[in-house]
């Protein structure tokens, strides 16, 4: 009899105890990328949750991810993509849909807004400029960067389409928030690509990657470039002659998933939502520039206010910029960038 | 007359015979994987959708977009420009090398073998420090007064060609300086004692006495250049878009394998195009060469 009641004991402390600790997995790109989302959000999130939270690495989510889904395999609960990759991984069926009962919609506007992957941090296609070339009068605008005969000097942009038609369009009067219906009408891209043309014997070099965008900024090589905000900001912070402007950026952010099939579906959903509230994202700036999607995060003075200077999305840029829409781009991407090849051609 | 012989000496050589294949087999066999699967591999992707489905709609796509004949145009122009330059500027050291002191000729072919020990991508970027706006030469030139304006050296076609002939040029002179080393030169002295000049000397001597060498060296240039990606990428600044650039466009902007596979299928028939043409060449000079030797 002794064993049984000893037994029953072991039972009724066991089911007083808090259940074992429910694990996941989160899967990001690692580095100082992946160290800064520990420290600032899913670590302190995990802690809140009390879930055990493993973390694997990954530079080409996309693929890992299509792998574990097809496969039937799926090693992660939570997955750090670009959202252009996570709208192709949505196209594919490769994802659940956000469980926005858990996560509050209200945190992502309008813009940026996605049904697959959460947008949780960003970073911006800027103009940035030689100081030394344009000294206290730089042109700010896009259609100032098209005006070569008010601001000579040679041009760099991206040898792409993605970005280039945006500005393309900013810079020909066309409204931010109409970019993307103006884009989605033949004679909306024709002219983007129409203007890309007219500049094209200004632009200098159509850069390829980002390292050789900050290069051509920091050796002078060309006086005008199109580049991504942390590229700009690196140049300025070296010492080179190089400045740049938030103002009518094209904003891409990146995104966290959930792999269609994954083991833990509803706990990763509570996870995304609690490790992107406003103070955990706002404190992600304290490690890499990439500001929050999430508004609420510029309030309160959650972010000091010198870096606000280096954030995409930081409020005083709002409504200049434009969201880059990647569900747009999926539908649309090869039709553009041909278009864009074409002229390149010409 | 009929000659026996003893069936063990045929078993023999038969052994033999299969001794010296199956060294051969672990030769075969890397080749075999590492060349012939691959490009069974593209074969058979270039007619697969996306969904993996039997389909001729990549090469329709592929051979009916005027980007992939401006594309094939800037191959042929930037590799047939690429042998140009290094059969003018190699030929002429080849021989240079060839006739010089051993102790010279050694020091000379080390400066020469010296950018093949370096890996592409630092030889591309040290002809951006060189080229670019304010990069040496143009410092050099403006500086002297030579000339007003820095002048477009690099992110055009003038930069890519000078990037691609320094990476070619030791692949071209190796096989010609071989060839005319080999020659003997007492055909060169023969010659010159019966009068010969030094331009008649080259003419009728060493070249048609070097021309296979030539000839590997040209093949060797074209088909290394007609897959060159790196150097139009990165010197090129967006403007020269060889056949190599759109495969890699379809591949990460796309991510459309059936395309890219089209495209580099399209690549290996140039190149045995090209091969092709030059083997038939050579044999037809080496028959007139003989003809002229008999008449």
């Amino acid at each position: 009899m002794s064993w049984l009641r000893i037994s029953l004991t072991a039972f009724a402390i066991s089911a007083a105890l808090p259940v074992h600790a429910q694990t996941l997995t989160i899967t990001t790109a690692g580095g100082d990328y992946g160290n800064a989302m520990k420290e600032a959000m899913w670590g302190p999130a995990a802690k809140e949750l009390g879930y055990d939270v493993r973390e694997e690495t990954q530079s080409d989510g996309l693929a890992s991810l299509k792998m574990q889904v097809t496969s039937g395999a799926i090693a992660t609960d939570i997955i750090h993509l670009g959202s252009p990759e996570g709208a192709q991984a949505a196209a594919q069926s490769l994802l659940e849909p956000l469980d926005y009962k858990i996560i509050d919609p209200k945190s992502v506007p309008e813009g940026a807004a996605s049904d697959y992957c959460y947008p949780f941090d960003s970073y911006g296609t800027v103009l940035s400029w030689n100081t030394k070339t344009y000294g206290e009068n730089p042109p700010k605008t896009w259609a100032e960067f098209w005006d070569v005969a008010k601001f000579p000097g040679r041009r760099a942009l991206r040898a792409n389409a993605q970005d280039s038609i945006e500005i393309a369009l900013l810079s020909d009067g066309v409204a931010p928030a109409d970019v993307y219906s103006v884009l989605s009408t033949p004679e909306g891209l024709e002219r983007a690509i129409n203007r890309l043309e007219a500049i094209k014997p200004d632009v200098a070099v159509w850069w390829t990657s980002g390292a050789q965008s900050a290069q051509l900024l920091k050796d002078g090589e060309a006086d005008l470039v199109v580049t991504w905000n942390g590229r700009a900001e690196t140049v300025k912070k070296d010492g080179g002659a190089a400045d740049y402007t938030f103002k009518g950026s094209v904003i891409g952010t990146d995104c966290l998933g959930v792999p269609k099939g994954a083991p833990n579906k509803e706990a990763a959903m509570k996870l995304i939502a609690a490790m992107t509230q406003p103070a955990r994202v706002a404190k992600l700036t304290d490690f890499i520039a990439y500001g929050p999607v999430n508004p609420a995060a510029y309030e309160g003075g959650l972010i000091p206010e010198d870096r606000l200077k280096t954030l995409a999305t930081a409020p005083e840029n709002a409504g200049t910029s434009v969201f880059s829409n990647s569900e747009w781009w999926v539908k649309n991407g090869e039709a553009a960038q041909q278009a864009f090849d074409e002229m390149m051609a010409r | 007359m009929t000659v026996t012989v003893d069936p063990a000496l045929l078993a023999d050589a038969r052994r033999e015979r299969r001794f010296f294949l199956s060294l051969s087999l672990p030769a075969l066999f890397i080749v075999g994987l590492a060349a012939i699967l691959p490009i069974l591999w593209i074969i058979r992707q270039s007619f697969l959708t996306t969904g993996g489905e039997y389909t001729i709609g990549n090469y329709a796509k592929v051979l009916s977009s005027g980007l992939t004949w401006s594309a094939l145009a800037t191959t042929l122009e930037l590799s047939l420009g690429t042998l140009a330059i290094c059969i003018l500027l190699g030929t002429p050291l080849a021989l240079a090398l060839a006739s010089a002191r051993p102790r010279v000729a050694n020091l000379l072919m080390a400066f020469v073998m010296l950018p093949l020990w370096t890996a592409i991508l630092v030889r591309t970027y040290g002809w951006l420090v060189l080229l670019r706006r304010d990069g040496l030469i143009n410092a050099a030139l403006t500086g002297s007064g030579l000339t007003a304006e820095h002048l477009p050296l690099v992110y055009n076609f003038t930069g890519t060609l000078i990037g691609m002939v320094h990476y070619m040029l030791p692949l071209f002179l190796l096989p010609v300086y071989a060839a005319m080393r080999d020659i003997d030169p007492n055909l060169v002295r023969a010659s010159a004692s019966m009068g010969a000049t030094l331009g008649q000397v080259i003419r009728t001597v060493i070249m048609p006495l070097s021309a296979g060498g030539i000839f590997s060296g040209s093949v060797i240039v074209l088909i290394y250049s007609i897959g060159f990606f790196i150097t139009p990428a990165v010197l090129g600044g967006g403007k020269v878009n060889p056949l190599s650039t759109r495969i890699e466009r379809a591949l990460s902007t796309f991510q459309d394998w059936g395309s890219a596979s089209v495209l580099g299928i399209l690549l290996l028939v140039l190149m045995a195009l090209i091969g092709v043409m030059l083997l038939a060449a050579r044999r037809l000079l080496a028959q007139n060469a003989v003809a002229a030797s008999h008449a």
